[in-house]
C-alpha cells in the first residue's frame, strides 16, 4: 500500500477540499480527516493542515486547535518523522503547537503568526515564495530547485511571524525560514511582503526538516484556470503554478 | 490618572467556553471561566464614572447595549483569579486594550499558581503576549 496523508478537519477548516484536489492531482493519497475520527490520524503517512479559522480563532488563531485531540496525533507523528505540511490557519496551528520553529517545547510556542502589519487588515494579495534555504534543509521542498518561484495568494489577516529579538536569532541562526516573500522576478524586498512579516518570512521549517508552516496559499493558484495570466490554451483543469510545492511534497511522502 | 472600563458579554460567551473546556482538557482545575474586554483610559482627570460610562456606551464599535454589560473597575490591575492579555507591540496613547481572564472554583478566585498554569498553557502566547496579574 502507498503513503497515505491525512488532511484534518477542525471545526472552521476551510480550505481543505482544494488542498486535498491539489494533493491528489499531484499523485498522492489524500483523504480528509474529519475530527470525529481523531484517532484514525495515526494511520497516515503524513499531514497537510489547511487553511481556515479552526474554532473561529478564538483565545488566538491556532490556539485552540493546537490542543485538539487531532494535533496530539499530528504531534506524535511529526516527532517520529512524518511530513507535516502546513497552509495559513495550519502554520498558524503549528506554530502554536511549538512543531515550528520547534526552538522550545510542545505547545509553548516561540512564535506565532500574528496581526498584519503596519495596517492589522486582513490582505488578499497574489504573492510568490522564494526558498529561502537549501532545498535539502526542507523535505517537503527538496523537489524544488533553488531559484524556483512558488505563485500563491495570501489571504490572512494574521500572517506576520513575529518573535522575540530573542527567539528571532534563534530563528535566523538555526535556518528555519524556509520561504521570502519575493516579486515576480525573483528579487526580495519589503515591498514584496504583504503583512509586515519578520525576515520577509513566508514560511517556517522546523529542526528535523520535516515539519513545513507556510502562510500563503498555493493551493490557490494551482490549475492553469486560476493563474493571473490565464494560462490561455492550456488544459484549464491541469495542476500548474502553485502546484510545484505540492508535487515536491508528494514525492517526499512517496520517497 | 487612570481608569479600567471592563466589557463582557452578557450573552453566552462561546470563546470563554471553549477556553474553559480547552483548559479542563489540558488537567487546570477551573469551574468557570469569565472573559472581558479591558480599556484602560490614562488621562482621564475630571471625568466622573457615569460620564465615563457614556462615552463608551456611545462608541458602537466598543459597546453593543445588546450583548455586552460594562462595569467601571475600581482597581487599576487585574482583580483576584483575573490575568490581563496584553499583545505585543500594540500600545496607542489614549487607551489601552487587554483580554481579561477570570477563572473559578466555584466561587472563589482560582488560586495563583493554577492561574498561572492556564496562562502559560493556553492563554497567552509570550512570543506576542504579555500576561499581566
Amino acid at each position: 500500500m502507498g503513503a497515505r496523508i491525512g488532511v484534518p478537519i477542525f471545526p472552521g477548516t476551510n480550505s481543505e477540499d482544494e488542498t486535498v484536489q491539489l494533493l491528489r492531482a499531484c499523485g498522492g493519497d489524500a483523504e480528509l480527516v474529519h475530527w470525529s475520527r481523531a484517532r484514525t490520524l495515526s494511520d497516515y503517512d503524513a499531514y497537510v493542515l489547511s487553511g481556515g479559522f479552526a474554532y473561529e480563532d478564538r483565545i488566538r488563531a491556532g490556539a485552540i486547535a493546537a490542543h485538539d485531540r487531532m494535533m496530539d496525533f499530528v504531534i506524535e507523528g511529526a516527532q517520529r518523522g512524518k511530513l507535516v505540511f502546513a497552509i495559513c490557519n495550519g502554520a498558524q496551528i503549528v506554530l502554536e503547537a511549538g512543531l515550528v520553529p520547534g526552538t522550545g517545547p510542545i505547545r509553548r510556542p516561540t512564535a506565532a503568526f500574528t496581526r498584519n502589519a503596519p495596517a492589522p487588515h486582513f490582505v488578499n494579495r497574489h504573492v510568490y515564495l522564494k526558498l529561502a534555504v537549501e532545498p535539502s534543509r526542507c523535505a517537503i521542498a527538496a523537489a524544488l530547485k533553488t531559484d524556483d518561484l512558488v505563485p500563491a495568494w495570501s489571504a490572512h489577516g494574521e500572517g506576520r511571524l513575529a518573535a522575540s529579538p530573542e527567539h528571532l536569532e534563534e530563528i535566523v541562526a538555526g535556518g528555519h525560514v524556509a520561504f521570502v516573500y519575493a516579486h515576480r522576478d525573483g528579487t526580495v524586498d519589503a515591498a514584496a511582503v504583504p503583512n509586515g512579516s519578520a525576515l520577509g518570512c513566508a514560511g517556517l521549517v522546523n529542526r528535523e526538516g520535516n515539519v513545513l508552516a507556510i502562510m500563503p496559499h498555493p493551493e490557490r493558484d494551482a490549475w492553469n484556470f486560476n493563474h493571473l495570466d490565464r494560462a490561455e490554451g492550456k488544459d484549464p483543469l491541469a495542476p500548474s503554478g502553485g502546484a510545484v510545492l505540492f508535487r515536491s511534497f508528494v514525492a517526499a511522502v512517496t520517497g | 490618572m487612570e481608569r479600567v472600563v471592563a466589557i463582557g458579554l452578557k450573552i453566552p460567551d462561546n470563546t470563554a467556553y471553549t477556553a474553559f473546556a480547552t483548559l479542563r482538557r489540558l488537567g487546570i482545575a477551573v469551574e468557570r471561566v469569565e472573559r472581558c474586554d479591558i480599556l484602560q483610559f490614562v488621562d482621564v482627570d475630571g471625568e466622573s464614572d457615569e460620564a465615563l460610562r457614556q462615552r463608551v456606551e456611545r462608541d458602537e464599535t466598543l459597546f453593543n447595549p445588546n450583548k455586552h454589560r460594562l462595569a467601571i473597575l475600581k482597581s487599576g490591575s487585574p482583580r483576584p483569579g483575573e490575568v490581563w492579555i496584553e499583545t505585543l507591540g500594540e500600545r496607542p496613547e489614549a487607551v489601552r486594550r487587554y483580554v481579561g481572564w477570570r477563572l473559578f472554583k466555584g466561587n472563589e478566585a482560582l488560586p495563583r499558581e493554577t492561574l498561572v498554569a492556564a496562562v502559560e498553557a493556553l492563554l497567552c502566547n509570550p512570543a506576542i503576549e504579555r500576561a499581566i496579574y
